[in-house]
């Protein structure tokens, strides 16, 4: 197979650095009261299981949002998981794609977080749905930093 | 250098631009693919370029097997975003930008 070929062009890459450790960005993408600051309001519930259910729910607890396996749960360095987007019935008819969180620790008290979304090849609606990532991605960092999330969009 | 001059430094050139807006359309790529999409720049001038966006967080990579994939990393310009324009973003700005489209008849 050539080179080319072997591309995934379905594959995001986000990465930033927060000043804190480890531990604390761990902490603060699964521990559900820190997720729903910084993720639209949602109501996470996961036991962090490999092969368990990692489900998001909408503030009022009406709508589930996502109904995602845990792959790999590797405290405080590593967690992976399914994607599905159920908010929305063409993305939730899609085939479910990955999202994998890295956690490393950075000299100077920080932690670098990637995040890496693929296996998105099948799913073009949610492929460009989870380019939000960006702004949910900053709103956990201004919440780590300073306790507080960003003013919602307007 | 902090990291937000290390981003507008990066921004300052028109090459590596380019190359930003060439992984825009085609995430992933590896430096060969990257010098394809650029003929007019050397090999050591697309890995120079890389270097300055990798350093200042716009390109992140991944190594796959034996290649190394560049993917374009939009969180430093979503900070810039908060930082240097979301708070101008008023409808006092809006309203003068209307003011001169209209004045330079441009609608």
């Amino acid at each position: 197979m050539s080179a080319a070929a072997e591309v995934d062009t379905t594959t995001q890459v986000y990465q930033l650095y927060i000043k804190a450790s480890q531990e604390e960005v761990w902490d603060a993408i699964t521990n559900p009261e820190i997720v729903a600051k910084f993720f639209h309001g949602a109501r996470v519930e996961s036991t962090s299981e490999v092969g368990s259910k990692l489900r998001s729910f909408s503030p009022d607890h009406s709508q589930m949002w996502n109904d995602n396996t845990i792959l790999e749960c590797d405290p405080p360095r590593r967690l992976v998981h399914t994607w599905g987007s159920l908010y929305d019935p063409e993305m939730a008819a899609e085939p479910e794609s990955r999202v994998t969180w890295e956690i490393e620790a950075q000299p100077g008290g920080f932690a670098k977080l990637t995040l890496i979304h693929d296996r998105l090849g099948q799913s073009p609606k949610t492929a460009a749905s989870v380019k939000g990532w960006s702004y949910i991605l900053s709103n956990l960092k201004t919440v780590i930093e300073t306790g507080e999330p960003l003013p919602p969009v307007v | 250098m902090d990291d937000e001059d290390l981003v507008f430094k990066a921004l300052a050139d028109p090459t590596r631009r380019l190359l930003l807006d060439r992984l825009f359309e085609r995430d992933g790529m590896t430096l060969g693919e990257l010098e394809a999409e650029v003929p007019e720049l050397t090999r050591f001038g697309v890995m120079k370029h890389l270097g300055v966006l990798e350093q200042a967080g716009l390109v992140a990579t991944r190594k796959q097997g034996r290649h190394k994939h560049h993917y374009l990393n939009p969180i430093p310009i979503r900070l810039i975003y908060e930082r240097w324009i979301d708070k101008y973003r008023d409808r006092r700005a809006a309203a003068l930008l209307d003011l001169r489209d209209e004045l330079e008849g441009n609608r």
